[in-house]
């Protein structure tokens, strides 16, 4: 049974966080850690099913949830990754805990990126700093089924190279033709040998094929606006580009209604929505 | 190890440090926390030179109290501070209002400047050293004061409610104080007492200091169409908030 | 449904005969005002009361509510049970019952919320007619008539009442504790004359039929910029609302610091910290955005979902708000372009 059954046909109590050890923690920089969590309950860990794009609902008794979208790909069985910044009470006392350390899960919810209907398309992926957390999901799941996708090209931009996240991967994927991945910084030090600016600047070192492309975008709020007028300028269809939503996702279950944005609830109705729907989302870019 | 509390008072009536001795049946638990190096309510002895945590109660009124905050600053990782003496100035405050001197010589005559030396104009801790949690109120309400404790103790961060005291009023059913004709400070009010003066019939006298959420110029307008004497709210607010503060909002 | 008449002297023998095996809750005096409350005794019981200082959804939905009880060491849950007795929630007006099922939408679908459904499933819920105060306008929205939502519905035609019966519970409660008899023509006549009265007595009429759209057309109005200015951000309006539904969760710790209580509260979309996210940003910082996003929700969101506004105008945000924001003076300044 999967976790969404649990939850809407079996009553289970959708509040309640289910314990999770913490198996591994990689630092990636001075303030992001990649969590590796391993639920408890077999049958939940097993029910544990997504898509690319869903969050779950951190939960550390004493201090409180944050909502955190997964970075590990479905296909990744028995493990969740979480790429956290410490940047408030929850998320700084994950930081402060130790692998063998048990914290609680709730989730996964929300809705994210269409990949089955991306299938058989190029997919574009644009991601600006922190942003890339929810996108590393879709990117490993892509990479898992690689040969039903055309091309894939990963736009992924950060304030300065301390701060690109998976670099150890990235550096790795660099050398394969089966994906174009293009970083940028918008301060390079010495030890950087990949592009300096905005990560919209990349748009003219790539060529897209408009009907056949899915966008991807996750990044700061300021950045979608602007990317979008770069995917619209390739001419791609405002219901294949897709972006994900940061809010205030208390409950992720659509009752708290701190994530509100335009008429929609971002926990449930997303946190992933196509450029059509977001265009039709007031206040959300 | 057990961090190492000192409690120390400035100019105030020290009802918050009676309040802290109220908490009764968990001040064994509590105690079990931390090291209680120094309580000046309760310690014959000095206050130590190390410390981690200083709790301070009272408004800043001397050059010495001013001396002993920059002391405990350096000193502790953690100064918190508790009752609206402290946070927000509270009454000792009031004293700071118009000139001083002339205050002063008028309450204790011409030799005046002889009864407090260094004295300076009343006014809370956060004015002189930056501060890392606030227990609000007057007094301090110990459910509260235990939580900021514990979000201390466990390093989290200091989370005082913005709103105004309307919205727990109302789901305390009182029937509004101003459908009755009475000035209660409410909608200027951090929320956070639970409206403990609203449900026992009284009207909020605004001890737990301004609401940063509070919508100061619209309340005022409010009041005024509705014939209420704005002086006198302004004369109240002023009781546990500075005047300088009510009137920059 | 069925109906049977009752004489209104009856009355004091239903509330006992209910109170044998529910906790009976109804509107009592409070000052000059009414909340719900435990009726101990039946002449305490106000059915003549205009509205409540707090909706029914407090019952449902408390102000604070523990969700569960838990261990810091293992980060485990003790307890999450909740615990509802059986109730009777005894003189509910159609606005009421028909919030309760705007709620229910919310709690009781996709992922069922098992706080509220433990006291909605031990909660039977017998209505009572109203008069209209000044400041409802449930008839502007379809909400003064309830069809669902009840057991036992009252309607008071003077010295007897009609009584609509919903649920098999009804019926055998209302059989076993009072005498009632069968409906006549002249029951019904009565009961369509009351009906009309009733509806006559209306003084608000607010036109919400293009409000969505207008929502969304005007949505850069000077008018919410000029409601903002004027409100005061202390969520009363949320706090007295039958259908506010938002809520905050906090962890409090035992004072030995290794077991606690996580509880929700209600919240308001008017507080800053509402829509705040933890880097620091915040998607509705203005006082004009929250207010507007009040009505965008209840009027747009929410309909989009369900179909209905999620509004029942009952009018007590009109009387709790200082700032005398109304639904009507909002709905109408917006179809306008300005506040009067």
């Amino acid at each position: 049974m999967t976790v969404a059954n649990m939850y809407k046909e079996k009553g289970s109590n959708p509040y309640r966080p289910w314990p999770a050890r913490i198996t591994s923690i990689i630092d990636l920089t001075e303030n992001e850690r990649l969590f590796e969590l391993r639920i408890i309950d077999e049958s939940v860990r097993e029910g544990f099913q997504f898509e690319s794009g869903p969050f779950v609902e951190l939960s550390i008794f004493g201090v409180g949830e944050a909502p955190i979208s997964i970075s590990s790909a479905p296909s990744k069985q028995g493990f969740i990754e979480l790429c956290v910044r410490n940047a408030g009470d929850v998320t700084g006392a994950l930081h402060g805990k130790k692998c063998g350390d048990i914290v609680g899960v709730r989730g996964p919810f929300g809705r994210g990126f269409p990949f089955q209907e991306m299938k058989g398309h190029d997919v574009l992926l644009v991601a600006g700093g922190l942003g890339i957390a929810p996108l590393k999901s879709l990117i490993n799941h892509i990479h898992d089924d690689r040969h039903d996708f055309g091309n894939v090209s990963i736009l992924y931009g950060a304030r300065d190279p301390s701060e690109i996240l998976f670099r150890y991967q990235f550096d790795m994927w660099k050398h394969r033709d089966d994906f174009d991945l293009i970083l940028t910084v918008d301060e390079a030090d010495e030890t950087w040998g990949d592009e300096v600016g905005r990560v919209t600047a990349l748009f003219d070192m790539i060529d897209i094929d408009p009907d056949n492309t899915y966008g991807a975008i996750c990044g700061p709020p300021v950045m979608y606006r602007f990317v979008i007028d770069e995917m619209r300028k390739k001419e791609m269809d405002v219901d294949k580009i897709y972006m994900s939503f940061e809010r205030r996702m208390k409950c992720g279950i659509g009752k708290c209604g701190h994530c509100g944005v335009g008429h929609q609830y971002a926990c449930i109705d997303g946190p992933v929505f196509n450029y059509w729907e977001a265009m039709n989302l007031q206040e959300a870019i | 190890m057990a961090p190492r509390v000192v409690v120390v008072s400035l100019a105030s009536d020290f009802g918050c440090q009676v309040q802290m001795t109220n908490i009764e049946d968990d001040l064994l638990d509590v105690l079990g926390l931390i090291d209680l190096s120094y309580w000046q309510l309760a310690s014959s002895g000095h206050m130590p030179a190390e410390y981690d945590v200083a709790i301070v109660e009272g408004a800043v009124t001397t050059e010495e109290h001013v001396e002993l905050l920059k002391r405990i600053r350096s000193v502790a990782d953690v100064v918190m501070v508790i009752g609206a003496c402290a946070v927000t100035g509270g009454i000792p405050a009031m004293a700071g209002e118009g000139d001083l001197e002339q205050r002063f010589a008028y309450v204790y005559g011409t030799d005046g400047a002889n009864v407090a030396r260094g004295r300076i104009s009343p006014g809370p801790v956060k004015r002189i050293i930056g501060v890392d949690y606030e227990v609000p109120g007057c007094p301090i309400d110990t459910a509260e004061f235990l939580r900021v404790l514990s979000h201390a103790l466990q390093g989290l961060a200091n989370r005082l409610p913005q709103e105004p005291l309307c919205a727990i009023c109302k789901t305390k059913e009182n029937v509004c104080l101003f459908d009755k004709g009475q000035i209660c400070l409410g909608m200027f009010t951090r929320t956070g007492c639970g409206a403990r003066c609203v449900s026992l019939g009284r009207p909020c006298t605004g001890c737990r200091g301004l609401a940063a959420d509070a919508n100061v110029e619209s309340a005022m307008k409010i009041l005024a169409e509705k014939g209420y004497d704005i002086d006198e709210v302004t004369e109240r607010l002023a009781v546990f908030n500075t005047r300088e503060e009510v009137f920059s909002r | 449904m069925f109906f049977r008449v009752m004489d209104t002297s009856r009355l004091p023998d239903l509330v006992r005969g209910l109170s044998r095996d529910h906790e009976v809750i109804g509107p009592v005096a409070k000052e000059e005002r009414f909340v719900f409350a435990a009726i101990d005794d039946p002449a305490d019981l106000r059915l003549d009361y205009d509205t409540t200082l707090l909706p029914p959804k407090k019952l449902f939905f408390p102000p604070e509510d523990q969700m569960m009880r838990f261990r810091v060491a293992d980060n485990e849950v003790l307890d999450d049970e909740v615990f509802a007795a059986p109730r009777v929630l005894l003189g509910l007006h159609p606005c009421d019952i028909n919030a309760l099922l705007l709620m229910d939408n919310i709690f009781l679908k996709d992922y069922v919320d098992p706080y509220y459904k433990a006291r909605r499933d031990t909660t039977l819920v017998v209505g009572i007619s109203c008069v209209p105060t000044e400041d409802c306008f449930c008839n502007s929205l379809g909400t003064d008539e309830a069809h669902w939502g009840f057991d036992i519905f009252l309607t008071d035609l003077g010295d007897r009442y009609f009584v609509s019966v919903r649920s098999v519970k009804g019926a055998e409660l209302l059989d076993d504790f009072v005498e009632t008899r069968e409906i006549t023509d002249a029951d019904t006549a009565a009961f369509q004359r009351v009906t009309r009265e009733r509806k006559d007595k209306f003084t608000q009429d607010v036109d919400t039929s293009q409000l969505p759209l207008l929502l969304d057309a005007k949505f850069d109005s000077p008018v919410w910029d000029e409601l903002g200015e004027r409100c005061l951000s202390c969520g009363a309006c949320s706090m007295v609302c039958p259908t506010c539904y938002c809520f905050n969760v906090r962890d409090d710790l035992a004072p030995d610091q290794k077991t606690g209580t996580r509880t929700r509260l209600w919240d308001s979309c008017q507080f800053s910290e509402f829509a705040a996210v933890a880097h620091g940003q915040n998607f509705r910082e203005s006082r004009a955005s929250r207010v507007k996003y009040r009505y965008y929700h209840k009027q747009w969101g929410y309909l989009s979902k369900f179909e209905r506004v999620l509004c029942v105008g009952c009018g007590r945000c009109s009387t709790a708000c200082a700032a005398d924001i109304t639904p009507r003076e909002v709905i109408a300044a917006l179809a306008k372009g300005g506040v009067e």
